[in-house]
C-alpha cells in the first residue's frame, strides 16, 4: 500500500493548472521546495506558471487550511488537503469562514507521512488517524484500504491512568516548557483570531514571556478554543520546537465533546460548531 | 480615584444572624476609595434611604454599594436613591450578602469572611465603573397568547375586551384544551361544554382576536415590548377561506387515523374534525392517515368537496407577528403510565387512565356518553386509583391537585350512568376548594366505598377470567385488599405538556424539576417569569383546578397590560457591543445570542450587535475567543477586578 508521491505530484499540478487557466479560481493553495527535499513549505501558485514549483513528497504535512482565512472572503480557492486537512476545512465552513462554492477541494488519500524534524513516519496516534480525505472534489490518487483505522483516542489509554493531580503535574511539567515561540498557534488552521487572546493588553489575560503561569493561562485557554473545533491533524505538536505533546488535551477534550454531544470535528459540513449550538436535547453533563 | 461609599445592611436578622454587619463596615473602610462605610437596620426603609442620599451629598460619593439582599429586589430602590441625588443610577453597586451568604450558612465566621470576600470584589469592581445612558423604546400595543385551553381562551377574551389585539396561537386544529374533552366539571356538576363553548365561541367571534389553530410558535426574536415571533401555520391541506364547513368531506373520507381527541380510544377519518363544537369547525387531513398521500391514490374528498377547498399541494407557511407580551398557557398532559408496569395499563384491556374516562362519560365520546368496557360490556365493578405517579418520589413528588377532586366526580357519574360497585383508594383525600369539602361529603352519601390505601399493584383474576383484581394495604384496618373490578380507572400524574421544553427554549423560560414553567417568584409574583414580558397562566405554571386555572388567566392578562398599555418604555443600558478591530469573525456570538442580537456584517467582516435587541446577558462575550465583545457594566476588566478582588481573600 505504498503511496506514489510522484503521481500525487503529476496529478496535483495537472489539475491545480487547469484550474488556473479556464479562471476557476485565482489562487491554489499546496506544497513547493524548501530549503531541502525534507523541509517543503507551504506554496501559493497564482497562475499556470507557477504549476512548475509545485511538489509534493511524505514531508508535506503542513495543514495548508490554515491559510484559507487570509483571503478576501469570495476568493476563489483551489486547496490541497489530506485527511484531516479536508476536516479544518470542513470545519471552517461550519464556522463560516469560508464558503464552499468558492474552494475547488483537492483531495490527496495518504499513509506513512514523515516528521521533517525527526525523519521518521508520522504515530497516526498522534493524528485522527484517517488516510482519506473526508471531502473533495477531485481526488488526486486512489482512496487508501487495508489497514484497520485506530481510534483517534487509542493513544489517550496512559494518559486516562493518570488521576487528576498526576495529570496537573504532567501538564505544569510540559507546559514549563513552553518558550512561547507560537508556532502551535501558527501551524493551527483553527487558531485564526488576529490579535490571539494572549496578545491582548486591555485586559492582559496572562503575561506574555515564558514563565509558568502565562505558559498555563495561554494553553489552557488555547486547549479550551480548540473544544469541539480541533481536526486532530497533529500539525500543533510537530511544529512546537520543544515537542510538547498538545495533541494529548487536544485529544481528550475532543473525545469529551463526541460522548457528550456525539459530535466530532469536521466531520460534517451540514453540523453546527458544536460548544456554540444549543439543542434542547443536549446532555446537562457539563453543568455537573 | 473614586469617592465610594458601602452601606451594609442588617435586613433585620436576615443578615445579621451570621454575618457581623458591623464588622463588615468596619472592614469596608479599609478599602481603597472608599471614604464612607456605614451599616443600618433596614438600608431599603425610609431613613435608610434617607442616609445613603445624605452621605452622598456630605461626602461627595461617586460610587455607592448596598450590601444587602439580591439586587432582584432592591437594586431599582437603590438606583432612585442615586438618581435622586445627582448621581448616575449604573453607579450603585448591590452586593448580594443575604441569599448568597447569610441565608447559606448557620456559621458566623463563614459568612463574615465570605462577605469580606465578595465586598472586597464590589470594590474593585466600582472603582473601574462608568456612567450609562438607558434607552427608551417604542412599545408594541398587541399581545400573543399560546395554547388556547381554559387558560389561554380566558386570558384572551379578557384582553380584547380591554381593545387590545391578541394572536391566539394553539397547536390542535380546535381549541379548548382538555376542558372540552370533560362531560361535567367539579364540584359544581355542571356540563363542561356549556360553559364553555360560549367562549370558545366568543375567541371566534372576537374582531381584537386573530385565531391561529394548528400553528406552533418556530421562532421568538426580540424583547418585552418588541416581540417578532414567527408562527409555522402547520399544512392543513384545505384551504379554510374555501372551506364553508359542510364536512361533506369527512363522511366518504375511507382513511383512518386514532382520534387523539378521543384519546385513542377509537378511530377517526382522515379528514376530521376532532369533536362536532370544535373551533374552528373546519377540517383538517391528517397526511399519516389518509390515503392519497399513502398510496398516492384517493381524492374522495376533493371530488365531494363543492368549494374546491382541499389542497393536497399546501405546505406550512410561517408568519411573523409583532407584539409586546405574550402569555404562555400550554397546559398539561397525563404522565405515561404504561412503565408503571404494575398497573397493568396498556396490558389489560380493564385499565383505563383518566381522560380516556372522561371521554367515555361524555356524550360525543367514542361510546356516545354509556360507560361500557372495550369489550362493550357494563362493569359492575370499577376501582379508581389515586395518586399514580404523583406524590411518588420515585417519578413526580407533586400532588397533582385535581385527581382527588376528578375521582369524586368520576364516582358520581359511575353511579349515575352504571349499577356498578364504585371503589376509592386514595392516600389522603384532598378538598381543600370553595365547595370541594361538600362535594366530598356529597359522594360519600352515594354509596361509594373508600379504601385508604394506594392501589399497589393490578392483576388478572384467577378465579374469574377476564377480570382484574386491585390489590392494595387497607391502611385504616391495617389489612391487606385483593378486590375483584372489571374496570380499574388510574388517576395519572399532571405533567408539563409534551413540547414545553421546546416552548421554555424559545421564550426562555426555567423550569423546576417536573417541567413546569417557572414563576419569577412563588409568592409575589407567580405569573411574571425571568423573561421580561413572558407571563404564565394555567396548569403549565403547575397542576391546578379550572377556577384557580382562570383566575390566574385573568390575572396574566392584567399584567401584559401593564406593558402593551404603554406608549415608550426604558430598556437596560447594560448591552454589548463589538470591538472590530479585534473581532476575529469567528460568529460564536452570532450562534449564541439568546435574543439574535449580534450578525455578521458581510461588507466589514465582522460582527455587530444590535442594540436594540441586546438584553446585556453577556453570553457572547463569554465566548469571543479574541475578547473582542464590550460588555457594558460587566467589561472584561471590571470582571476580571472583581475576580482579583475576591481571590484576595
Ligand atoms: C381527568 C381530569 C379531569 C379534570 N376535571 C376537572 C374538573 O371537573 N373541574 C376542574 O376545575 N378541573 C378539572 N381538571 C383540571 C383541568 O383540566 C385544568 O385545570 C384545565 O384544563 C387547565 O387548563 P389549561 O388551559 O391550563 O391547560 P390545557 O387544557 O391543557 O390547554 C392547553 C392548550 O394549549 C395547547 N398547547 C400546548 N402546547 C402548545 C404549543 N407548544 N403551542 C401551541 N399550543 C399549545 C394545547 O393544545 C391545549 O389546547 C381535570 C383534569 C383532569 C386530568
Ligand atoms: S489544535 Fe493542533 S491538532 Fe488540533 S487542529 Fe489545531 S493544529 Fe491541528
Ligand atoms: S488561542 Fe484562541 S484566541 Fe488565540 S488564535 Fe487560537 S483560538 Fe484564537
Ligand atoms: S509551539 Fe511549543 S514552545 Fe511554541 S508556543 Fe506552542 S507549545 Fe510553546
Ligand atoms: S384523499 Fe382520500 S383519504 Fe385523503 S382525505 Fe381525501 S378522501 Fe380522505
Ligand atoms: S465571537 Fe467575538 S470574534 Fe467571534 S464574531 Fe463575535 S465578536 Fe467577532
Amino acid at each position: 500500500m505504498s503511496i506514489n508521491f510522484k503521481h500525487i505530484e503529476d496529478k496535483l499540478k495537472t489539475e491545480a493548472k487547469k484550474l488556473l487557466e479556464q479562471g476557476k479560481v485565482s489562487i491554489v493553495l499546496a506544497y513547493g521546495k524548501g530549503y531541502d527535499d525534507h523541509h517543503p513549505m507551504p506554496y501559493v501558485a497564482r497562475n499556470a506558471a507557477d504549476v512548475g514549483n509545485i511538489v509534493f513528497n511524505e514531508f508535506c504535512t503542513a495543514n495548508l487550511a490554515r491559510y484559507l482565512v487570509r483571503y478576501p472572503r469570495g476568493t476563489k480557492i483551489a486547496i490541497a488537503v489530506k485527511a484531516a486537512d479536508s476536516r479544518a476545512v470542513i470545519q471552517l465552513i461550519q464556522e463560516d469562514k469560508i464558503k464552499r462554492e468558492n474552494l475547488v477541494v483537492l483531495g490527496i488519500p495518504v499513509s506513512g507521512m514523515k516528521n521533517s524534524k525527526t525523519g521518521e513516519i508520522i504515530d497516526s496516534k498522534t493524528t485522527c488517524g484517517l488516510y482519506n480525505p473526508v471531502l473533495y472534489d477531485i481526488l488526486l490518487g486512489k482512496e487508501v484500504h487495508g489497514k484497520s483505522v485506530i481510534s483517534p483516542y487509542d493513544v489517550l489509554a496512559e494518559y486516562e491512568k493518570m488521576d487528576k493531580d498526576a495529570r496537573w503535574d504532567f501538564w505544569k511539567k510540559e507546559l514549563d516548557k513552553c518558550i512561547r515561540c507560537y508556532a502551535c498557534r501558527k501551524a493551527c488552521p483553527m487558531c485564526y483570531c488576529d490579535p490571539c487572546f494572549i496578545d491582548q493588553n486591555k485586559p492582559k489575560w496572562g503575561e506574555k514571556s515564558p514563565e509558568s503561569h502565562g505558559n498555563l493561562m495561554y494553553h489552557l485557554t488555547r486547549f479550551h478554543h480548540l473544544a469541539g473545533r480541533c481536526i486532530d491533524c497533529g500539525e500543533c505538536s510537530r511544529a512546537c520546537p520543544v515537542n510538547i505533546p498538545l495533541y494529548l488535551f487536544h485529544k481528550k477534550v475532543a473525545k469529551e465533546c463526541e460522548e457528550m454531544f456525539g459530535q466530532v470535528a469536521g466531520m460534517k459540513i451540514e453540523d453546527k460548531p458544536t460548544l456554540v449550538n444549543f439543542r434542547v436535547e443536549d446532555s446537562d453533563k457539563i453543568l455537573e | 480615584m473614586s469617592r465610594i461609599g458601602v452601606f451594609v445592611c442588617h435586613c433585620g436578622l436576615n443578615i445579621a444572624k451570621t454575618v457581623r454587619v458591623s464588622e463588615l463596615a468596619k472592614f469596608a473602610s479599609t478599602l481603597p476609595d472608599v471614604v464612607v462605610a456605614k451599616d443600618y437596620k433596614f438600608m431599603c426603609s425610609t431613613p435608610g434611604q434617607e442616609m445613603i442620599a445624605n452621605d452622598i451629598k456630605k461626602h461627595k460619593l461617586d460610587r455607592v454599594i448596598v450590601s444587602a439582599c439580591s439586587p432582584l429586589m432592591h437594586e431599582q430602590t437603590f438606583r432612585k436613591v442615586l438618581e435622586n441625588a445627582g448621581l448616575n443610577k449604573y453607579l450603585v453597586t448591590i452586593v448580594n450578602i443575604r441569599e448568597q451568604v447569610s441565608w447559606v450558612t448557620h456559621d458566623i465566621e463563614e459568612g463574615t469572611a465570605k462577605a469580606k470576600a465578595v465586598l472586597n470584589g464590589a470594590v474593585y469592581r466600582a472603582r473601574l465603573l462608568g456612567p450609562l445612558t438607558s434607552r427608551v423604546i417604542d412599545v408594541n400595543d398587541d399581545v400573543m397568547v399560546v395554547g388556547a385551553g381554559i387558560a389561554g381562551i380566558q386570558a384572551s377574551l379578557e384582553l380584547a375586551n380591554t381593545g387590545k389585539k391578541v394572536y391566539l396561537i394553539e397547536k390542535n386544529s380546535t381549541i379548548g384544551g382538555h376542558m372540552a374533552q370533560f362531560d361535567k366539571t367539579f364540584p359544581t356538576l355542571d356540563c363542561s361544554a356549556c360553559i364553555l363553548t360560549p367562549k370558545m365561541d366568543a375567541v371566534m367571534q372576537h374582531k381584537n382576536i386573530t385565531l391561529m389553530t394548528y400553528c406552533e410558535v418556530s421562532e421568538v426574536k426580540g424583547f418585552v415590548g418588541n416581540f417578532d415571533v414567527t408562527v409555522r401555520q402547520k399544512a392543513r391541506y384545505i384551504d379554510h377561506s374555501k372551506c364553508n364547513g359542510c364536512l361533506a368531506c369527512t363522511e366518504k373520507c375511507p382513511g383512518k387515523g386514532v382520534s387523539e381527541w378521543d384519546e385513542g380510544l377509537v378511530k377517526r377519518k382522515a379528514i376530521h374534525i376532532p369533536f362536532p363544537q370544535a373551533v374552528p369547525q373546519r377540517p383538517i387531513i391528517d397526511r399519516d392517515a389518509c390515503v392519497f398521500f399513502k398510496k398516492g391514490k384517493c381524492r374522495l374528498c376533493e371530488k365531494v368537496c363543492e368549494h374546491k377547498a382541499i389542497d393536497f399541494e399546501q405546505q406550512d407557511t410561517f408568519t411573523t407577528v409583532k407584539v409586546g407580551a405574550v402569555i404562555v398557557a400550554t397546559g398539561y398532559d397525563l404522565m405515561d403510565t404504561q412503565p408503571l408496569v404494575q398497573y397493568g395499563y396498556g396490558k389489560y384491556p380493564g385499565v383505563y387512565n383518566a381522560l380516556e374516562v372522561e371521554r367515555l362519560f361524555n356524550s360525543t365520546g367514542p361510546t356516545g356518553g354509556k360507560v361500557t368496557l372495550r369489550d362493550g360490556k357494563e362493569p359492575q365493578a370499577i376501582a379508581i386509583l389515586h395518586c399514580i405517579g404523583s406524590r411518588d418520589k420515585n417519578n413526580y413528588e407533586h400532588c397533582s391537585r385535581v385527581c382527588c377532586m376528578y375521582s369524586l366526580k368520576f364516582s358520581h357519574l359511575f353511579k349515575e350512568k352504571t349499577t356498578a360497585d364504585v371503589y376509592q383508594f386514595y392516600i389522603d383525600m384532598r378538598a381543600a376548594g370553595k365547595g370541594y369539602e361538600e362535594f366530598y361529603n356529597r359522594i360519600i352519601e352515594e354509596d361509594v366505598k373508600f379504601i385508604r390505601g394506594k392501589g399497589a399493584r393490578v392483576a388478572e383474576s384467577a378465579d374469574e377470567p377476564g377480570r382484574l383484581v386491585v390489590e392494595a394495604e387497607d391502611t385504616i384496618t391495617g389489612k391487606f385488599v385483593k378486590l375483584p373490578v372489571d374496570m380499574v380507572v388510574l388517576s395519572p400524574a399532571m405533567i408539563p405538556r409534551s413540547g414545553s421544553k421546546e416552548i421554555a427554549r424559545l421564550f426562555n423560560l426555567s423550569t423546576d424539576k417536573n417541567g413546569f414553567f417557572m414563576e419569577r417568584h412563588p409568592k409575589l409574583a407567580p405569573l411574571s417569569t425571568m423573561s421580561e414580558g413572558i407571563f404564565i397562566a394555567g396548569v403549565c405554571q403547575s397542576p391546578k383546578d379550572i377556577p384557580d386555572t382562570v383566575a390566574q388567566a385573568n390575572g396574566a392578562a392584567a399584567e401584559a397590560l401593564t406593558i402593551v398599555e404603554k406608549d415608550k418604555m426604558e430598556l437596560e443600558a447594560t448591552t454589548a457591543m463589538v470591538n472590530p478591530s479585534s473581532c476575529c469573525a469567528c460568529q460564536n456570538c452570532v450562534r449564541v445570542c439568546p435574543y439574535g442580537a449580534p450578525f455578521f456584517n458581510e461588507q466589514k467582516g465582522v460582527s455587530e450587535i444590535n442594540e436594540a435587541l441586546c438584553k446585556g446577558c453577556g453570553l457572547c462575550a463569554s465566548v469571543c475567543p479574541a475578547s473582542a465583545i464590550i460588555a457594558r457594566h460587566f467589561t472584561n476588566d471590571q470582571v476580571l477586578a472583581e475576580i482579583e478582588g475576591l481571590m484576595e481573600f
